[in-house]
């Protein structure tokens, strides 16, 4: 979302960004190379994605507030793989600080 | 017609419907009458529009989950898992053995055995700092718990 419904943008912070690498341990590495060969989900590394999500984007928020915004807007999510097997998740967007939606609505 | 017992009764379907916005109009003019006179049918569509109201909000539990738990559960599961890792640690266990007795007995020089075997020993050190990091870390880290 590039807006906040009902509020003004009035100042830009900056780029607000958390990222992480994680892996798992190799037993499950060992378990999702056997699920791999036979198909279906590999749970150890839906679990292990979204263990990075929350991570990264938990750290996104805390440099916001760091910032002093009141939001995060234009947010994406970016992924690669920096060693086999493990995950870095890069959550970033625009720290934003808003006002009540009024006529002042000058970003600055 | 009779029904079972654990079937619901067409009042009970009526009210479903209702509560759903599935009746149409000459259907659910009838349906707000009788309503008017019976409490305990506006009290079945409190009863749904409330339960409706509950089951937008709760996230659905996928079929898998429950298969999943059932095979962590079953004995068979756990016994081929268990034996599979019992013999994968004797094996890396007697990989090692005999891999440090081959090269105290084989032909290369008192240097290059010195050399591996330093190597190995720095490995297993190595190995034992990082693990003994991420158990002193790990119940920081609220993020272990997260599924998906």
């Amino acid at each position: 979302m590039d807006s906040v419904p009902g509020r003004n943008i009035v100042k830009v912070l900056g780029l607000a960004r958390g990222n992480t690498v994680r892996a798992r341990h190799v037993g499950r590495d060992i378990g999702a190379f056997l699920k791999n060969l036979v198909g279906g989900e590999i749970v150890e590394y839906t679990k292990l994605l979204a263990e990075s999500r929350e991570q990264a984007l938990d750290r996104m928020i805390a440099d916001a507030r760091e910032r002093g915004a009141d939001a995060v807007v234009g947010m994406r999510f970016a992924t690669s793989e920096i060693a086999s097997g493990a995950s870095e998740f890069l959550a970033y967007g625009t720290a934003v600080k808003l006002a009540p939606e009024g006529p002042s609505d000058t970003v600055r | 017609m009779k029904t079972a017992e654990n079937e619901p009764t067409p009042d009970e379907l009526a009210a479903m419907a209702y509560a759903d916005g599935e009746l149409d109009e000459a259907a659910r003019r009838a349906f707000e009458a009788r309503m008017a006179n019976s409490p305990g049918l506006a009290r079945e569509v409190t009863h749904y529009r409330r339960l409706h109201a509950l089951a937008a909000r709760a996230a659905p539990i996928e079929p898998m989950d429950v298969e999943w738990r059932r095979l962590a559960r079953d004995p068979l599961q756990r016994g081929l898992t268990a034996l599979g890792w019992s013999l994968a640690a004797v094996g890396c266990a007697a990989l090692a053995v005999g891999g440090c007795w081959m090269l105290a007995q084989c032909a290369l020089p008192a240097w290059a055995k010195w050399g591996c075997g330093a190597l190995l020993g720095a490995s297993v050190l190595l190995f034992a700092a990082a693990l003994r990091a991420r158990m002193r870390t790990r119940p920081y880290d609220p993020y272990t718990e997260i599924q998906r």
